[in-house]
């Protein structure tokens, strides 16, 4: 089975999970404060990944490794390299 | 190192995405739970904001990114050039 497959057929059991419970199909009558946390329960798993998400890219933003000396260190290579190039004839 | 804006901006996200979560979850999952005539149900929405406010917001973001691709694409268009 393909990766596309197993996720499909993943995110249908819990579909039809979550209809079973937010739409009563089965007749089990839930109490009322499981029918007001279900019904939302796919948009709050979306909102709480975009949160996830957010928080793990600020996070390395913050976190991100520079290497001040290397970054001077490679401008000054380009910087020898291009004059070395523009003497033996490449235009740029 | 990351210089400080980097930081600024990165912690910045960081405690924005955490406090959404918080009152995200709150809303969602411990609400329904409180009696309804507590006093923290003063500083919620009706139920229903809690599915519309999010659908709005994908469907702004969509707007942004298309929009955003459209312009990037305009700009970058070369006219034909005459041999």
């Amino acid at each position: 089975m393909t990766k596309l497959m197993e996720w499909l057929s993943g995110l249908t059991v819990l579909g039809v999970l979550w209809a079973t419970v937010t739409f009563d199909l089965l007749g089990l009558d839930p109490p009322e404060a499981v029918l007001q946390v279900s019904w939302p329960l796919p948009v709050f798993l979306l909102v709480a990944l975009g949160c996830f998400s957010l928080g793990t890219v600020g996070y390395r933003v913050a976190t991100f490794n520079d290497c001040q000396t290397a970054a001077a260190e490679l401008q000054a290579q380009i910087r020898e390299a291009k004059t070395d190039l523009q003497r033996k004839g490449l235009r740029f | 190192m990351a210089s400080g804006v980097d930081q600024a901006v990165g912690m910045g996200l960081v405690g924005f995405s955490l406090l959404l979560f918080i009152y995200y979850t709150l809303w969602v999952i411990v609400l329904p739970f409180v009696d309804s005539d507590h006093v923290i149900h003063g500083y919620f929405l009706p139920r229903e904001y809690s599915v519309i406010l999010p659908g709005i917001a994908a469907l702004l973001l969509v707007l942004f990114v298309g929009t955003f691709i459209a312009v990037v694409m305009w700009k970058n268009r070369k006219p034909k050039k005459t041999q």
